[in-house]
């Protein structure tokens, strides 16, 4: 019963307090690669390339399709191993998946079968934490990402932009040093996906969790990054890196910064060098 | 209103069925067909009735088999469709076997048990579970092979244990698909039942049609397809009433 003692009383700041103060994590990855299958069938999904992402830093990885983005982050959160090259989270080099760690993917898979809130305590539930503090953090979630009175409904009784929300919410709950996100945004509208961005650019501001954002959207890597990374064409390679220097908060229209107008137009030449544009 | 309507949602099919039963009454009056062909519903209802004690006895002993029969077909079932859905040398190995035996005509298989259990409950018991076995399982296997790859990649990031994964993950997804294959299964094992304790029984409703056929008692066999269908009608109401309760969520 402490849980409801707790939810009537969201301070505020509870995600600076209670514990909100995990710090984000350094990424450090070497040399790696993807490879699938051996010999003459062998068929290089990605790379090698390398990565290097400061603490508290949010990196965008922008590339076309299949050009091993999504491998990269399943490399990066131990999920899958590299077949060459080595990652290092904090300076130990990864062995097993992370735990340490958010993911949100393109759709949000979340359980059918439990409510929203029971989604995102999942983390709680599966992880052994403490009970009343995860749910304070997780109704001050709920509060900063607009999901207010949509705690008790299930997945499919919320439009695709709040199940997306929800999706956030459960890979910050337990406080992790980093998050990764795969295309998160990419199954929703424009006007939703404008708003969102937002939601998690200030709630990135204030924990400074580091980020690893993969997208298709150069609106979105220059919208949220410190840093955008350009990726080639399969197998994917980082052609260039790009760091935003754009003041934050951003604003919903970036056109009217001058920068984005010159950040966009880099990278729309990067593409059409290597080809993925053809005008 | 909303009272009405509700029993309104249950008096209107009730309406129908007496309505056809009397139809029935009347035409078996008016055309004057033997009790042994047809019999009218009052001659089967005043037997369902006259003999309700002899009919509750034996309809006991029927369900009793078919709840063993279930039990014993649907876990390991379950447990078969897990380790098919989940290991692909257990999908190599056991597939063909299963594919075989669903393809036996099972109940051809009843003289032989009786040759090898004698008239225990065990042969009947082991048949309707075999019989109930194939449907649960392919749609177990269904449930289970859809959770999503990419759960176990959030399955794993948070550290979750074979239990939990279990748990938390996999059964409640596949739970669905377990619940249309015990549906389907809860209606075919009256029939598998009854058909067994035709070949092989002293007691159970299927012993009551063969005892009836004996004397042409026809009113005594369409007293007992009532206390049969109502066994299928009330279990297959208890697996959606349980359903409801363990999977709110598929009526949202």
């Amino acid at each position: 019963m402490t849980a409801v003692q707790s939810e009537t009383n969201p301070s505020a700041s509870a995600l600076a307090s209670s514990g909100g103060s995990s710090k984000g994590a350094s990424i450090h990855a070497k040399g790696i690669s993807k490879i699938y299958g051996s010999g003459e069938n062998a068929f290089r999904a990605l790379g090698p390339i390398d990565l290097d992402i400061k603490p508290g830093e949010f990196v965008s990885l922008i590339g076309p399709s299949g050009c091993g983005k999504s491998t990269t982050l399943l490399l990066v959160s131990g999920l899958e191993p590299p077949s060459e090259g080595s990652v290092e989270v904090d300076g130990m080099p990864l062995t097993r998946p992370i735990s340490e760690v958010g993911i949100v993917f393109q759709d949000h898979l979340l359980l059918d079968f439990r409510t929203a809130l029971k989604n995102v305590m999942l983390q709680q539930e599966i992880r052994g934490l403490d009970k009343a503090e995860l749910r304070e953090r997780a109704a001050n979630l709920f509060d900063r990402l607009g999901l207010k009175g949509a705690e008790d409904r299930y997945p499919r009784q919320l439009s695709g932009g709040m199940r997306q929300r929800v999706s956030i919410a459960r890979a910050l709950v337990h406080d992790p040093s980093m998050l990764l996100m795969d295309e998160p945004f990419g199954a929703l509208d424009a006007i939703t996906r404008t708003q969102i961005r937002h939601d998690l650019e200030m709630l990135w501001l204030e924990t400074r969790k580091t980020v690893l954002f993969i997208t298709h959207s150069i609106e979105e890597a220059v919208g949220l990054s410190d840093r955008v990374l350009v990726m080639s064409t399969s197998p994917g390679r980082i052609v260039e890196e790009i760091p935003i220097d754009l003041p934050r908060p951003r604003p919903a229209h970036l056109g009217e910064y001058p920068e984005f107008s010159r950040y966009a137009q880099q990278i729309y030449e990067i593409f059409s060098k290597l080809g993925v544009y053809r005008f | 209103m909303r009272v009405f309507d509700t029993l309104w949602r249950f008096l209107e099919p009730a309406l129908w069925f007496v309505g056809l039963l009397l139809l029935w009454e009347v035409l078996i009056r008016i055309f004057d067909v033997p009790v042994y062909v047809l019999p009218a519903p009052s001659a089967f209802l005043g037997d369902l009735i006259a003999q309700y004690q002899r009919l509750a006895y034996h309809a006991a002993m029927t369900l009793r088999i078919i709840l063993f029969g279930l039990a014993a077909g649907v876990i390991p079932a379950v447990v078969l469709a897990y380790l098919i859905a989940k290991f692909r040398l257990a999908e190599q190995i056991l597939y063909p076997i299963v594919v075989f035996i669903q393809g036996l005509p099972k109940i051809t298989l009843a003289p032989l048990m009786l040759v090898w259990f004698g008239f225990s409950d065990f042969p009947k018991i082991l048949l309707t579970a075999l019989i109930v076995f194939f449907p649960v399982l392919v749609d177990s296997v269904t449930g289970f092979k859809s959770v999503d790859a990419r759960q176990y990649y959030l399955s794993r990031s948070m550290g979750a244990s074979w239990w939990q994964t279990f748990t938390r993950f996999e059964l409640p997804t596949a739970a669905p698909s377990i619940f249309s294959g015990l549906r389907i299964t809860v209606v075919i094992s009256v029939t598998v039942v009854i058909v067994v304790e035709w070949l092989n029984s002293q007691n159970g409703l299927g012993y009551l049609v063969l005892r009836a056929m004996d004397s042409a008692n026809t009113p005594m066999i369409f007293a007992i397809l009532v206390v049969g269908s109502l066994i299928g009608v009330v279990l297959s109401a208890l697996v959606n009433v349980a359903e409801r309760l363990m999977l709110p969520w598929t009526r949202v």
